[in-house]
């Protein structure tokens, strides 16, 4: 500032200007040296992330002896497809997923229909035990599903329904989130619009079915991308409450190649590979909703 | 028309009855899978921790034994350490890393969409998925980390040694889930208020005082609550140990659901140590929920 003062003493208007110019360019190019350094940054961190799938890629199409080889090829020409033959033929691969998609699929749509239904009750409702129920939903919202594990087997097995589809389906249905979600979301509608309807006659399931359920529909697919990925995921309870091939899923079959199959690393990749495709396809329709899924946490607040 | 005080009053009845009758028709359904598979098994825990027995067969009552037996029992005492080793590493790594890469991408003019997809990505892998990839690059032989290792010049190391297994299944971790904390400090960040910001740039604040002073200060529930819900996700660490190192070795990432899982499937009559062991857990878990949610209480000024 003080050289700028001096400036306007010495030379005048023109050199001011001058200078005025020549600072929004220094601070143009501070911007764009701060936007760069940010791209390359980011670049390295993204870069690291995503290598592990590359090098995972790579190994999946070389043959067992070029694996092992040192320096690894780093594009391997022709590719070899004999570890994904291998998976197929040797595994009950697709059996596997069809089980995850089934049953994550059920549960999904499942869960969309009862925690719509629980969380439109919560926050338009006024009945008694309503605010019970909510706390202790809550309190019980982060409680694991691996320290339940004895218990859940027992009662399960009590039903007779260890190794069946009912197993895997019924225990991911008691999970909170999605009706404490589905409560927070319904809470910010518009009470005029349920009155208006009341007036005009509907009943209260006509109002949950025509009126609520159109109007949440952005967040019943953020609620549906969280559900089917965690039952993606899922390992411990699918792990214990089935047991023939028939039945297991995914998680489990793939975590069976590591603990029976012997050493393989030619069926490992490949299996790998293959078991991130059905969620890298969905990623991919619907990226805004799984980075959704991150605030799904927050909008407990 | 007028209506009589009682005519009134019955009407509110009705009007009542309609809403205990709906309000519980509606939340039905889905309360009553949350009863009888998640209300009901963690009693079921306190029940089954004060057995002695079998999954199976009979079961019979022996108190506090099983908490007190704990202390002894054989990789009881490891599994807790190491999981509480592994959440308190773990938990700082991912929450740095992740805020620190949200103060990249908030701030980025251009080209965020891509960086989010690709730091995102490896959120969507299964923990035994992510196991075997990295099975791929701890391999002695030809795994990544030791082919860099040698490409630069370093001796190899043995990365999944009984010192070094936990440590790799942090790093695991921390792959797998920093992209998922810098998503929703990314979107905690955008919603802060940018007058503030300006006001401190034209007060000469650096970068670092304006991250140290502002962003810190206002982010310090949204971390705390982070903090909270990380820890609990590390103390179920388990699909990503069976997998990669399968406990070992010698026990050395046997975390306390591996335990669990051992005791209930691999031996005979632990399943009271399981339950123990588990309701342990539970507790601690609780806990934090609870100090949680007082913390975001407060904030609304006893709402």
């Amino acid at each position: 500032m003080a050289a700028i003062a001096e400036s306007t003493e010495t030379t005048g208007r023109a050199a001011l200007k001058g200078l005025a110019v020549d600072h929004a360019r220094a601070r143009l190019r501070a911007r764009r040296r701060r936007e760069l350094s940010r791209h390359v940054a980011l670049g390295l961190i993204s870069f690291m992330l995503v290598a592990p799938f590359y090098y995972v890629v790579l190994a999946s199409l070389k043959d067992s002896n070029a694996i092992f080889q040192y320096p690894p090829q780093l594009v391997p020409w022709p590719p070899y497809w004999g570890n994904y033959a291998n998976v197929l033929s040797h595994t009950n691969f697709l059996r596997w997923m069809f089980n995850t998609l089934f049953v994550a699929t059920t549960v999904t749509v499942l869960k969309i229909f009862l925690d719509s239904m629980a969380g439109y009750a919560l926050a338009k409702i006024d009945f008694t035990g309503r605010k019970a129920v909510f706390l202790l939903m809550l309190i019980l919202l982060m409680v694991p599903g691996g320290a339940l594990i004895v218990p859940l087997w027992s009662l399960i097995h009590s039903f007779g329904l260890i190794d069946t589809y009912f197993a895997l389906i019924l225990p991911p249905l008691a999970n909170p989130l999605g009706a404490i979600l589905m409560r927070q979301f319904i809470l910010g509608l518009p009470r005029d619009l349920e009155n208006a309807a009341r007036l005009d006659g509907l009943n209260e399931f006509q109002i949950y079915w025509r009126i609520v359920l159109p109007l949440i529909k952005p967040a019943l697919v953020v609620l549906a991308v969280i559900l089917f990925t965690d039952q993606f995921m899922s390992f411990i309870w699918p792990l214990i409450a089935t047991t023939s091939d028939d039945l297991i899923v995914l998680t489990v079959g793939v975590a069976s190649l590591r603990a029976h199959g012997g050493v393989d690393y030619g069926l490992w990749s490949a299996s790998a590979v293959m078991s991130l495709v059905p969620i890298a396809v969905l990623f991919f329709i619907l990226q805004r909703q799984f980075l959704a899924r991150s605030l799904a946490g927050a909008l407990k607040q | 028309m007028r209506l009589s005080p009682r005519e009134h009053a019955r009407l509110r009845r009705k009007a009542r009855m309609r809403h205990e009758l709906s309000g519980w028709a509606f939340l039905t359904p889905m309360f009553a899978c949350f009863v009888v598979f998640l209300v009901v098994p963690v009693l079921g825990t306190v029940w089954w921790s004060t057995r002695f027995g079998g999954l199976i067969g009979g079961t019979r009552f022996v108190g506090f034994d099983n908490f007190t037996r704990l202390i002894d029992l054989v990789g009881a005492p490891q599994a807790i350490w190491n999981t509480v080793v592994f959440a308190g590493s773990s938990v700082p790594l991912i929450l740095i890393g992740a805020l620190g890469i949200a103060l990249l991408l908030a701030r980025l003019e251009k080209g965020g969409a891509v960086y989010r997809f690709l730091v995102y990505f490896p959120v969507l892998v299964p923990g035994v998925v992510a196991a075997l990839i990295w099975l791929f690059l701890t391999n002695s032989d030809f795994g990544l980390f030791n082919t860099v290792l040698r490409a630069v010049g370093l001796q190899p190391v043995t990365w999944l040694a009984t010192d070094t297994a936990l440590g790799v299944l942090v790093a695991l971790d921390v792959w797998r889930n920093v992209g998922y904390w810098a998503m929703f400090f990314v979107a905690a960040i955008i919603g802060l208020p940018g007058e503030i910001y300006q006001a401190a740039e034209l007060d000469g604040a650096s970068p670092l005082a304006r991250f140290r002073y502002l962003t810190l200060p206002m982010l310090r529930r949204i971390i705390f609550f982070a903090v909270v819900v990380s820890t609990i996700w590390a103390f179920q660490v388990f699909d990503t140990a069976i997998v990669l190192t399968r406990g070992g070795p010698a026990g050395a990432t046997t975390t306390v659901v591996y335990r669990v899982w051992q005791y209930v499937f691999g031996s005979n009559n632990k399943v009271g140590y399981a339950s123990a062991i588990s309701l342990v857990m539970i507790v601690a878990i609780l806990a934090l929920t609870i100090v949680q949610m007082r913390m975001l209480r407060s904030r609304r000024g006893g709402d």
